[in-house]
């Protein structure tokens, strides 16, 4: 290229510019009637339509929260009611999952969903930014008939305006028996005899009340500097490496494998933890009783058919297939019953049909208290415990 | 006319290029810059616009650390790659002769299962109590009481694992096209097998080595899969805190400053790497090193 011509060359040059120009004119056209990003959807409340039931819906869900093999649920309800439903697992993290369907919820729009499964601080929030429908009690009777009275009225929806619990479940320690006998409270996974064994979960929501209910807060009434408190007890345990490593659902595997002695953990995964030893314990504290709820988004097509679907599940005979399944507390009353007839010794399981008495000291899951920059602090604050950053 | 199209060849050539690299990284780049300027938070009312260069100052405060980590991380899993490759790439090329198919397709092979189950798969090979730790600990590798997961040691191996066909590959393109009778030659003109290496076979082979080193390095340091399986709370990198301050955080803004500041960090220390290793051996300048 030594002896270029340069009138091509520059004409060349000054085609590349051109098509530069044009490129970042057309971007920034594209973002020129969007200078606000992020935001909520603030028109008016709007109640999830009921009428006939028909056509189709599509449902997100968390991965295993439903069997769904050849006889399922999904596919009685399509026999009994003429309703074709697309049943999709795509809901790992509520963080990552309300990331990702963000911007098509500011335009209300859902995606085509008319169905998603979070957990309860993120319905909340979905809600507060206007992103979701209310239901009207009268289109949902079986469930109001069969909700459990304990999670009739939770602090996050106390009229169970937005919100349908799919299933609940516990938070607090899973511990391997042999190893770690001793383990009984939250304190005792700083107990520096089972250094760089033990893990938390990346769940903050778990992982801090647990932690500020074993130094006797309560959490109902912790105020912020006692989530930033129980945060920097945290701190300290990551860097003097106590708490070997902050999780999501892989704490199985080191549990499996004994990397870990005790964790943190939730109580439906003993039925994937393959080691014998390894075993949910309460906390001599309490636990965190947390629910995944059905929610309709705004946009949502056909809501006739999704009321539809949550009575559907919360008759006791169709819930007990999934109570079966996935083995976390049932939020239908009377499922416990239909089950001791399939299999008594299901129905005597602590984890899945609790009684009052061995909850007596749990907490509904709470979320850091204040306004959104208070949250914001204290969620900083935790995920620069979990990154490692100073 | 033969002669317009002739000057315009080379420009219709660049074309598929240059849309490629405008639309997927000059534009996202442009997004991802303005991105870094904005302010605000997205539970009261989003990000909006406004030259907020602090993001880039917030952004770099604290995570200095993770930073540092992961480009001592990545130049360690380069260097211990090329270590491996080398001989590996040597023996393929030069000395395998009937078996070199067989031995290339074995380097490429652990590509056809996902990065993500082989990094898990490795959670499993590195456990507390497997027997792999017990050689290590025999050999006084690893103290009595200590273990692999969880520290430094199982990220960078882990990163020399996943990178390593990308480090073996160019290396073994450059010796294979080497002509061996130049060795020959170093010999004839009384060169030891070592002098005949050094003087010979090294330089050749240096545009797969400057290849290699780049297509190691540059992801290895971005990359947080490693980190986030095989490490612990002291061991993560810049990747994981990009991660959690745009999905955990939504902190959109000083995510992007953040990924800004890895980038440059990037060019610049490979632009360093090009200057020292010489663009002429990445170019293949043949006249230099033959």
């Amino acid at each position: 290229m030594r002896h270029r011509n340069p009138s091509t060359h520059s004409r060349g040059r000054a085609a590349l510019m051109a098509l530069l120009v044009l490129i970042f004119a057309v971007a920034l056209a594209a973002c020129g009637d969007d200078d606000n990003v992020g935001g909520g959807n603030e028109s008016a409340t709007q109640v999830a339509e009921s009428g006939p039931v028909r056509g189709e819906i599509t449902i997100s869900n968390w991965p295993a929260y439903m069997d769904t093999g050849k006889d399922n649920t999904v596919n009685e309800f399509q026999n009994e009611k003429d309703v074709k439903v697309d049943y999709v697992e795509d809901v790992n993290d509520n963080a990552e999952f309300f990331g990702k369907l963000r911007p098509q919820l500011e335009q209300g729009e859902s995606g085509g969903r008319s169905i998603f499964v979070v957990t309860d601080w993120m319905a909340k929030q979905m809600y507060d930014l206007g992103f979701l429908q209310e239901l009207d009690h009268a289109d949902l009777p079986t469930v109001f008939e069969n909700l459990r009275p304990d999670l009739q009225s939770p602090s996050f929806d106390p009229e169970r305006k937005f919100s349908v619990p799919w299933q609940t479940g516990l938070t607090g320690m899973m511990v391997n028996e042999q190893l770690a006998p001793d383990v009984r409270s939250v304190n005792d996974l700083f107990d520096p005899k089972y250094k760089g064994k033990v893990t938390m979960l990346s769940e903050m929501r778990d992982t801090v009340p647990l932690v500020m209910k074993a130094d006797g807060v309560d959490v109902d009434e912790a105020t912020k500097q006692d989530w930033l408190d129980a945060i920097d007890k945290l701190r300290e345990a990551a860097e003097s490496g106590q708490i070997r490593r902050f999780t999501g659902n892989d704490y199985n595997q080191d549990m499996t494998n004994e990397n870990v002695v005790a964790a943190i953990g939730w109580s439906g995964d003993t039925s994937i933890i393959e080691n014998e030893d390894v075993r949910w314990r309460m906390p001599t504290e309490g636990c965190i009783i947390w629910s995944d709820n059905m929610v309709i988004p705004k946009g949502a097509p056909n809501t006739a058919a999704a009321l539809e679907w949550m009575n559907f599940v919360y008759e006791p005979e169709v819930q007990a297939d999934i109570a079966e399944y996935v083995q976390y507390v049932t939020p239908v009353a009377g499922v416990d019953e239909v089950l001791r007839e399939r299999d008594p010794a299901l129905a005597d399981n602590q984890l899945i049909f609790p009684d009052e008495e061995f909850t007596k000291d749990c907490s509904t899951q709470p979320d850091p208290p204040g306004s959104a920059e208070d949250r914001q602090e204290v969620t900083e604050a935790f995920q620069d415990v979990v990154t490692g950053r100073s | 006319m033969s002669a317009l199209r002739r000057r315009l060849v080379p420009y219709g050539l660049l074309l598929p290029g240059t849309v490629w690299l405008l639309l997927f990284f000059a534009v996202p780049m442009y997004f991802m810059g303005e991105m870094a300027l904005r302010s605000g938070s997205l539970d009261t009312g989003g990000f909006t616009f406004s030259w907020e260069w602090g993001n880039f100052d917030e952004a770099l405060s604290g995570s200095e650390e993770q930073l540092l980590r992961s480009f001592v991380y990545a130049g360690l899993a380069s260097l211990f790659a090329l270590l491996i490759a080398y001989p590996l790439a040597y023996a393929i090329a030069l000395r395998a002769g009937r078996w070199k198919l067989l031995l290339l397709f074995a380097v490429v092979a652990p590509f056809f299962t996902t990065y993500l189950i082989r990094t898990i798969a490795w959670k499993t090979i590195l456990a507390d109590a497997s027997p792999a730790v017990d050689v290590l600990k025999f050999l006084q590798i690893v103290p009595e009481d200590g273990r692999v997961l969880a520290t430094g040691g199982a990220v960078v191996a882990g990163l020399t694992y996943n990178f390593l066909p990308f480090m073996i590959l160019p290396i073994y393109a450059s010796l294979e096209r080497m002509d061996v009778r130049l060795i020959e030659s170093a010999k004839d003109l009384y060169a030891s097998s070592a002098q005949a290496f050094w003087r010979v076979t090294l330089p050749i082979s240096a545009p797969g080595i400057v290849a290699g080193v780049l297509l190691t390095f540059i992801p290895a340091v971005g990359d947080y899969v490693n980190a986030l399986l095989l490490g612990g709370t002291g061991q993560t990198m810049v990747g994981n805190v990009i991660q959690s301050l745009y999905l955990q955080q939504r902190d959109y803004p000083e995510a992007a400053a953040l990924s800004f500041v890895m980038m440059l960090a990037i060019l610049a220390v490979v632009l360093v790497y090009l200057r020292l290793a010489g663009t002429g051996a990445f170019m293949g300048d043949e006249e230099e090193s033959r």
